[in-house]
């Protein structure tokens, strides 16, 4: 009982060590992108671009402001912000 | 075509400036030289772009930077006002005097650098831009002429609707009177019967004054035109990792 107790402690350590540090959730709409890269340079943990320029999501680990402004300073407005708790879609507004 | 990492990776940063100077073009053009505040001074690379804030409406809009890297106590835009969304009309109401904000250095459009495999491929520049795509170009150049010292063949080619569009035209001019392997092909899609240049699109220009088959190509401007011209490089057998373009909305 004790041995599953401490296990079961572990595993919700470890999915709280995954969850992403904020609310908000970002989608790139590829059809939008024109590889200009702001997004990769503002949040380099969460964006990159692959053989086409075009980018896309590689972790949501990171702050939700930093997020936010990626998306802002993206010339398209090529990356969608979801608010994960409400469901609202943050940005484009 | 060549995904490009900028020579020099500076994290971008806000910076607040002043609105020291602000010219209005033309109709659809205007000039504005923002001189930094906090922090006071900026590395970039040319061709870089700032991404500046609206005030108000919790927008922001990209603009490519026009003036050097040597400046580096300020920024210049070349703004076109034409789009009349919330970016041109914050352009068109700002005044002298007044703060802006924005966040740079952003984007990764650069000459290739002498360290990059590549850049043995350029033996030549070629530059083609339509309206604003100018903007970098004018970096570019000027940085690559004056600084670089660079000796290879540098051509450009920008193409506008009116003769009045061509607000940079005295500065290029004086580039080819001042370096000799510059030289400056305007093309006038609209022009008056007087016009005696290029007419036409910039592939019509392409055309009259040939390709560079050692060039490197770097192509600016709205993104429907890059495309045809990257494609039309692509069929006249210019090598696709020596294509490098920088597509606007």
């Amino acid at each position: 009982m004790a041995d599953t107790a401490k296990k079961s402690t572990k595993t919700v350590k470890k999915i709280e060590e995954k969850k992403p540090p904020g609310k908000y959730r970002v989608e790139v709409i590829a059809g939008k992108c024109i590889g200009a890269a702001s997004c990769v340079a503002i949040a380099p943990k969460v964006f990159a671009l692959d053989s086409k320029q075009i980018a896309y999501v590689i972790s949501e680990d990171e702050l939700d402001d930093t997020k936010l402004l990626a998306a802002q300073s993206c010339p398209t407005a090529a990356i969608v912000v979801i608010d994960t708790e409400t469901g609202e879609q943050v940005w484009p507004k | 075509m060549t995904p490009q990492q900028p020579p020099v990776r500076i994290p971008p940063q806000i910076y607040t400036a002043v609105l020291t100077e602000k010219k209005q073009l033309n109709a659809r053009y205007f000039f504005l030289h923002l001189e930094l505040q906090m922090p006071n001074r900026i590395t970039f690379t040319a061709g870089q772009h700032v991404s500046l804030s609206v005030p108000g409406i919790d927008q922001r809009k990209s603009y490519s930077i026009t003036s050097t890297p040597e400046m580096n106590h300020a920024v210049e835009l070349l703004v076109d006002i034409q789009p009349q969304g919330p970016g041109s009309q914050y352009i068109s109401q700002v005044n002298i005097g007044e703060e802006v904000s924005f966040l740079a250095p952003l984007g990764r459009y650069h000459i290739t650098q002498q360290d990059d495999p590549i850049c043995e491929k350029e033996k030549a520049l070629t530059f083609i831009a339509t309206g604003s795509g100018i903007a970098p170009f004018k970096s570019m150049i000027i940085d690559q002429l004056r600084r670089v010292g660079d000796t290879r063949k540098i051509r450009l080619i920008w193409g506008v609707r009116h003769e009045d569009d061509l607000v940079l035209l005295e500065k290029f001019e004086e580039l080819q009177l001042g370096f000799p392997n510059f030289e400056f092909h305007p093309v006038i899609s609209q022009a008056q019967p007087e016009w005696n240049l290029c007419r036409g699109h910039v592939d019509d220009c392409l055309n009259v004054h040939g390709f560079i088959p050692e060039s490197g190509y770097y192509i600016c401007g709205n993104k429907e035109m890059v495309q045809q011209i990257a494609d039309l490089l692509i069929q006249k057998g210019i090598s696709e990792d020596i294509i490098h373009w920088e597509k606007y909305n």
